[in-house]
């Protein structure tokens, strides 16, 4: 192309697309972006928010009960690590009439996507309440909590919305690298602010039990703070980083991610479980933190998953110091191990005199076949360190509105360890997934892998081995 | 929009259009309620009346760049793309203006002065210059727009603006997306960000693997039926920063 046609509109772009943004353009409204200070008096907009409450939890068991099967469906024999709650079975995820899975797999995602077909439980979950949003504990946790400490964790706004036989065992176990020979040693027992002392004294390190002191203090937090716009009665205590990760597990508390905005966009997380941090190199579904230090600090200074220093600022923010503070609560956290997976051997392989044809042929199936392995890699704690983008948009229109929360596409996510899988349900980053089988449908549909029916539950049975 | 949004089954998409419930602390606080739970219909907060305004100042600017557009545009892609502006952002907003009404909010009689100078500016461009700066203001209109709706879903408390902003929102979405796919390809960026499927020999039919398809058999997708290819729109300097 000779030179002079290539270059005028080149300059002509220039002109008309890369001007200074001209003076007359306004933001968007601060509130897109900030946190806007409550204008409603606090008894009012109290009083208010306890009458929403049951049409807030009808809306959400509605849209539960409409992409999932949430029944009480133990699966024979399979018991989470500590014994004390079962894996339940089964996929949850109903499917859209007049369609089976392998009819969906069969599909291409534009055909998924233009038929409406993707079944609703694959979409993001919305929070109870996305216009408030912020952490919401589990039952359990709460009473818990409120009898050792007298702290109150209950909202009056919302309520926990999953059944208590979706979410981890509780209290959960906890195993320490530094202590393999002992196995769990949390007594049966929450660790709190009150006992904590009593249960780990001999077994960790002066600098252990002081992050592990840090990691059960509560410190104010949006929701949980003496403010006007708190949603507890009482100007609260706070919350502590072990609230939501129980005894270093999951209690499957959920919140909002702190890195998205505006509100609508800010999709559900589901509490992670800390075992096996001390493998982990990019931390948070989304931040990709480098380290676990980074995390603690910077959870603390914001106020836990909110993302805003400015809002963290005002209700009263911990600034925990990096040398002592901080590393003492990484150091704690980095020694919490996974629960044993006695059928692996040291490669993350099953061994064969002890697991069954099924396991192995699921075994063959996530190493082959289903591809899982090329993310969750068995020598590195069944997973990559890396983050990867599903794409998932490819099967239905974003942008639609479910319970005020805007459905729009996830992005990169952290690709998250399959160690002690079966221990931490909801599945993925925001707890849309239920079980195990879920997930396996899951991602045969988005991976495009075309397994058999066989081939998903021998999957299936592989991942309880993990 | 409408017609063709339901036709493309957008009915069947929404589930019943449930409440919208806001956080009672970001209420008006003279809010009149109809129930304990519930605020009358049309009352509002600061965040609506902002929404009211700037939806109405960017949706009359749509309409009257896009009919600038449907007379310079050089592509024939971006004059549907124009057409489709104006028809569902004259029905956005007419609906937009029936709820201003009921709640008594008065709207801007014309568009905002960012609009106004963008409208000038493209007044000056002709052919695949026009194209480009049009198609490049459009995508930065339309991210806003996005976003100004998505926050209308919560931060806002009047019902019925919420559920026309939850309503929007996919449409918008999908305009913007449209006007993403029409600037990487007049901009030559490639593959336009969603490429047109590839049509493959079908395998059983070639049941000798080593036989290589014919290449001209295979549409390249760059060269696949594409209105604006026969336009004089050039390729544009590598993606210019999205201002308008
Ligand atoms: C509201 C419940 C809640 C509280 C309180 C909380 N966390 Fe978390 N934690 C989460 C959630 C949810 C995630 C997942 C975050 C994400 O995906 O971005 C998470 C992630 C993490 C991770 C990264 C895990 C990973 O897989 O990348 C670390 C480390 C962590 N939390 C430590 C802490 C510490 C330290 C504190 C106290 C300062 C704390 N958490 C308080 C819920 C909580
Ligand atoms: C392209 C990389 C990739 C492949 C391949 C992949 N995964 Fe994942 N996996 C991820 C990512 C990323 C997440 C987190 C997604 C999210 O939370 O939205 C994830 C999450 C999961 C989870 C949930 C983890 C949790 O803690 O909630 C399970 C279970 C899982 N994958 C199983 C599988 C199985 C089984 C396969 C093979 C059929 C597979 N994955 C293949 C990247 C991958």
């Amino acid at each position: 192309m000779p030179v002079h046609r290539a270059l005028a509109p080149i300059c002509a772009a220039l002109l008309a697309g890369a001007q200074p943004l001209p003076a007359a353009a306004d933001p968007l409204p601060p509130d897109t972006t900030y946190r806007p200070l409550p204008v409603m008096p606090p008894s009012r907009a109290h009083a208010i928010d306890e009458a929403q409450k049951p049409a807030v939890m009808a809306r959400q068991r509605e849209l539960l009960d409409s992409r999932y099967d949430l029944a009480d469906r133990p699966l024979p024999g399979a018991m989470m690590s500590g014994g004390t709650k079962p894996v339940q079975e089964g996929v949850r995820v109903r499917l859209p009439e007049g369609q089976d899975w392998d009819s969906l797999a069969a599909m291409t995602p534009a055909e998924i996507r233009d038929g409406d077909l993707l079944p609703q439980g694959f979409l993001p979950l919305p929070h109870v309440k996305q216009a408030t949003g912020g952490q919401v504990f589990p039952q359990n946790q709460i009473d818990r909590i409120a009898a050792q400490e007298q702290r109150d964790l209950r909202r009056f706004d919302v309520d926990f919305d999953l059944p208590d036989h979706l979410t981890p065992e509780f209290p959960p176990p906890i195993f320490l690298t530094t202590q393999p020979h002992l196995g769990d040693v949390s007594r049966g027992e929450l660790l709190t602010i009150r006992n904590y002392y009593e249960i780990m004294n001999g077994l960790v390190t002066p600098v252990q039990m002081e992050g592990l002191r840090l990691l059960l203090t509560p410190f104010p937090q949006e929701e949980f703070n003496q403010t006007e716009d708190r949603k507890v009665a009482d100007p609260s205590l706070g919350v502590a980083c072990l609230d939501c990760h129980s005894n270093f597990h999951s209690n499957a508390a959920f919140h909002q991610t702190p890195d998205v905005r505006p509100q609508a966009s800010r999709f559900r997380l589901d509490t992670t479980s800390l075992r096996g941090m001390f493998n982990q190199q990019i931390h948070g579904s989304k931040r990709s933190l480098r380290s676990i230090e980074d995390f603690t600090e910077f959870e603390q200074r914001t106020a836990y998953f909110n993302g805003d220093h400015v809002s963290a600022t005002r209700k009263g923010v911990h600034l925990p110091d990096r040398a002592n503070q901080v590393a003492m609560m990484a150091q704690m956290q980095n020694i919490i191990d996974f629960p044993p997976a006695p059928k692996l051997d040291p490669f993350g392989r099953l061994d064969p005199t002890l697991a069954t044809e099924q396991e192995l042929a699921g075994e063959a199936v996530f190493l082959g076949k289903g591809r899982c392995a090329e993310c969750h890699n068995p020598q590195t704690a069944f997973m990559d360190n890396q983050m990867h983008d599903l794409k998932l948009e490819r099967f239905y229109k974003p942008g639609q509105v479910h319970n005020d929360m805007a459905t729009l596409p996830d992005g990169p996510i952290k690709t998250f360890t399959l160690r002690g899988i079966k221990d931490s349900p909801p599945y993925l980053h925001d707890g849309r997934l239920m079980t195990l089988a879920d997930t396996v449908e899951f991602f045969n549909l988005v991976l495009g892998t075309g397994l058999s029916g066989d081939e998903k539950e021998a999957l299936t049975a592989y991942l309880l081995t993990l | 929009m409408f017609p063709r949004m339901i036709a493309a089954g957008w009915v069947l998409l929404a589930a019943p259009a449930l409440a919208q419930i806001g956080n009672p602390g970001n209420l008006a606080p003279d809010t009149a309620m109809q129930d304990a739970a519930t605020p009358a219909p049309h009352q509002r907060n600061a965040h609506d009346t902002l929404s009211y305004q700037l939806l109405a100042a960017g949706g009359m600017a749509e309409v009257a760049l896009a009919q600038l557009a449907l007379d310079r545009a050089g592509s024939d892609e971006l004059r549907g793309f124009a057409e489709m502006m104006v028809r569902d952002h004259s029905d956005a907003n007419e609906r937009l203006a029936a709820l201003a009404e009921a709640a008594n909010v008065p709207l801007p009689e014309g568009p905002d002065p960012e609009h106004q100078a963008m409208q000038e500016r493209l007044a000056g461009l002709e052919g695949g210059d026009f194209d480009l700066a049009y198609i490049r203001g459009q995508i930065t209109d339309h991210q806003k727009t996005v976003q100004l709706l998505s926050a209308e879903v919560t931060g806002g408390q009047d019902a019925e603006l919420q559920r026309l902003a939850a309503e929007l929102l996919p449409v918008v979405q999908g305009h913007l997306d449209r006007a993403r796919d029409i600037h990487a390809r007049l901009a030559g960026i490639s593959p336009a960000v969603t490429p047109a499927p590839v049509a493959r020999p079908d395998p059983a039919a070639t049941p000798d693997p080593a036989a290589t398809p014919d290449p001209a058999a295979t549409p390249d997708p760059g060269a696949s039926p594409d209105p604006a290819a026969a336009s004089p729109a050039p390729p544009a300097a590598p993606a210019a920063p999205e201002t308008p």
